[in-house]
């Protein structure tokens, strides 16, 4: 391991900027194999042929690119290698001791920090690793699944550049009937400030398999993050899956995610968007079977000049399908905030039942919330429902809960915390519920 | 003993006056009931007591012990003793009856203005809350004396709630956070013979020497089983009679028909 770090010190003294040397050098200082190699330098050349996003995509029109450069930022941070626990800082040490899981990585930079099994996952061939090592030691099972069926490099300018440059992620893989009944942690701390980063998320489960799985984002000062998460969900399996990002006020945050589901699948995903000071989110479900049931919830809280953009797609494609999206977002100062979404429900898929809602809450009148929610159906026999709101706090609540003897700021308090709650009943981890409870007081306040 | 004095009270909301001039003496160890037509301006004058900010007064004054608390906020009137239960309580979304309700009682009963908390630590003022076991102690055991189920602590703050379990809900409020003066705005419309005799044994049990209730309605029902000392008849924005029990019966009797033939021209005139 040590040996791969030199290397990719002086490789990335050498090499500046983003450029195909760089990413040659990046996945030589990896010891990757050759396919790896031709992956990454397909994508650097889709990356290079594809144009920025335009304010006139329709995607873009209401999170403008206005003062990003590629060229600000450090393609890739330096790995550091690995530590035991207790080595690692005060807060990576708390966020893991918070939650009981079943095992852990620690990401820091571009490489994996430190990594925990809890309990013996490989007796039921569960595998969780980091990527990285996937490549060498799973490279049929990468091969298969990474970024070929659910994110397809060429999806956007931000994939085709994450697929060229990826750096850390994890990569779980549950075989059929195998549970994971504690949760997965995963966090990455992009500690460099003004560097790019290229987090994945490979989740890959086999029929009637269960997982639960925590990506714990942090840091990125001044830096870019382009995130992808793939979750490949097998006939009747369970993912649980939540990706709560916390990143610096000043970090450029551009996240495409996808779950692909098999019949009968069962997916929760969570959502969350606290920090960047941008962020633009893809987010698909993709209901490729019968009987398949989505539930995709977000919450967002922009304060500051923070613009926080997510962009959902509920794709119906097979009949007697189930998906619920709520995104629920608090809105304060001069934040911003865009919605967009569609569900889809293709010709032949009969019986959906689908529903997306979004709600806004504004705390300041100079903060502002675009909801845009759409609908395009292609069958007959479907259930669609879907609303967006806008609106401030409710003063009759204030009012009820004043003359019950709250003062104002802990009503409002009160008020926004429970417009959260919606979506907080439905985290399944209770550690993760306690923290972002903790966040969402703490933005209140200051 | 307290006093709640409303003195020559006028209100208005949105330019409309509708208290013209409302005088009612409350003390405590009374039960004073106020009874009049759909739109006299009775919860209007509940919500002109609890500080309701829509509202505003032009005219007159309400003071409690002598001293007016018009300019005071909501829950400064709530903390020196004054609580309303509302006609329609609102459903406040993901607020959960016990934990809206600790913060209450823990405001009230002055937990929040402590600089330590109950283990002695100290922390920031506003920060200390009523100990969570007490708290569930005391609210488990009001939930039973008030027939309230236990589920509802989780619930949602009237969130779903059937009108008689709002109904219920306040009068758990109200037990919890032990008012000097209380004004029950319908808080016997809408329920069942069942639900209306458990509310009114709440009432029942609360009413002791030292809490007064307005009691707001429109049925002489709830009179049955809760023993006014005086009725009144509220029309058109003021108190037209004011007598005992037998008021209740006069007006089941006459309807408010009688009440409009009988004060209907001394009010526009
Ligand atoms: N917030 C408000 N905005 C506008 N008008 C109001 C408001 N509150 C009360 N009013 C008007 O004041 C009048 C008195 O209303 P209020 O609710 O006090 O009557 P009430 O005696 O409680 O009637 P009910 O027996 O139906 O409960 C009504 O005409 C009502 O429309
Ligand atoms: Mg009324």
């Amino acid at each position: 391991m040590s040996v791969f770090v030199k290397e990719t010190e002086s490789i990335a003294q050498s090499v500046q900027g983003f450029s195909e040397e760089t990413v040659r050098a990046h996945s030589a200082a990896r010891n990757e194999p050759e396919w790896m190699l031709e992956f990454r330098l397909n994508a650097w050349r889709q990356f290079e042929q594809m144009p920025w996003p335009q304010p006139t995509d329709e995607s873009w029109r209401r999170t403008r690119l206005t003062g990003f450069d590629l060229n600000h930022f450090k393609p890739l941070a330096v790995a550091t290698g690995q530590v035991e626990k207790g080595e690692l800082s005060k807060f990576l040490q708390d966020e893991l001791n918070e939650m009981d899981s079943a095992a852990s990585m620690v990401f820091e930079d571009s490489g994996l920090r430190n990594r925990i099994l809890n309990t013996n996952l490989d007796e039921h061939g569960v595998i969780f690793t980091d990527l990285q090592r996937a490549v060498l030691e799973y490279p049929e099972l990468v091969r298969k699944y990474f970024m070929t069926e659910a994110v397809k490099p060429d999806l956007n300018k931000f994939t085709a550049l994450h697929a060229a440059l990826w750096d850390t992620g994890a990569f779980v893989y549950v075989p059929a009937k195998a549970r994971v009944t504690l949760p997965l942690q995963v966090i990455l701390n992009q500690c460099t400030p003004g560097v790019g980063g290229y987090h994945h998320t490979l989740v890959v489960t086999e029929e009637g398999a269960e997982v639960t799985v925590v990506d714990d984002l942090l840091g990125a000062k001044d830096g870019l993050q382009a995130s992808v998460v793939e979750l490949i969900l097998g006939a009747g399996s369970v993912v649980r899956y939540m990706n709560l990002q916390d990143f610096e006020h000043s970090a450029w945050n551009f996240l495409t995610g996808r779950a692909v589901m098999s019949r009968d699948a069962d997916l929760r995903w969570i959502q969350v968007s606290w920090g960047s000071r941008l962020t633009k989110a893809f987010l698909d479900v993709d209901l490729m079977g019968p009987g398949g049931h989505a539930e995709l919830l977000g919450i967002y809280f922009p304060t500051g000049e923070q613009h926080i953009d997510h962009q959902t797609l509920q794709l119906h494609r097979a009949p007697h399908c189930f998906s619920d999206l709520l995104f629920n977002g608090a809105l304060k100062d001069r934040s911003r905030s865009v919605y967009m979404g569609v569900i889809k429900v293709f010709p032949g898929a009969q019986k959906t039942d689908a529903y997306q809602r979004n709600g806004n809450l504004i705390l300041d009148p100079t903060a502002r919330a675009d909801s845009i929610p759409g609908l395009e159906i292609q069958a007959d026999d479907v259930r669609c429902t879907h609303g967006a709101t806008v609106a401030q706090v409710e003063e009759e609540y204030v009012f009820y809960l004043m003359a019950r003897g709250l003062s104002r700021p802990q009503a409002e308090r009160m008020i926004v915390q429970g417009f959260f709650q919606a979506v907080l009943d439905r985290v399944p981890v209770e550690s993760v519920v306690h923290k972002l409870e903790s966040v969402i007081e703490r933005k209140i306040g200051g | 003993m307290s006093v709640l004095e409303i003195r020559n009270l006028h209100a208005a909301v949105e330019d409309r006056e509708i208290l013209k001039g409302v005088n009612l003496t409350l003390r405590t160890g009374e039960i004073h009931a106020l009874m009049g037509p759909n739109g006299s301006g009775k919860s209007t004058l509940a919500y002109v007591i609890a500080g309701h900010p829509h509202y505003e007064v032009t005219e007159g004054d309400i003071l409690l012990d002598g001293e007016s608390i018009l300019d005071l906020e909501p829950d400064e009137r709530c903390k020196k003793g004054i609580f309303l239960a509302f006609q329609y309580p609102v459903a406040v979304p993901g607020v959960s009856v016990a934990n809206f309700l600790r913060t209450a009682v823990s405001n009230v009963r002055g937990y929040t203005s402590r600089p330590v908390d109950a283990e002695g630590r100290s922390g920031v003022i506003g920060s200390n809350l009523m100990p969570m076991r007490e708290f569930r102690k005391e609210l488990n055991e009001k939930m039973k004396e008030f027939n309230v189920d236990p589920s509802f602590a989780r619930r949602y703050l009237n969130d779903g709630f059937s009108g008689g379990e709002k109904k219920r809900t306040e009068v758990l409020q109200m037990a919890m956070l032990q008012p000097k003066f209380a004004i029950l705005d319908e808080s016997d419309s809408g329920l069942d013979i069942d639900a209306l005799r458990v509310v009114a044994d709440g009432i029942n049990k609360l009413a002791t020497p030292d809490r007064g209730f307005l009691l707001i309605t429109h049925y002489q029902r709830i009179l049955n089983y809760v023993k006014p000392h005086y009725v009144s008849i509220f029309y058109d924005g003021r108190i037209v009679m004011t007598g005992g029990p037998e008021v209740a019966h006069m007006l089941e009797e006459k309807g408010y028909s009688w009440v409009e033939r009988e004060f209907g021209e001394a009010v526009t005139a």
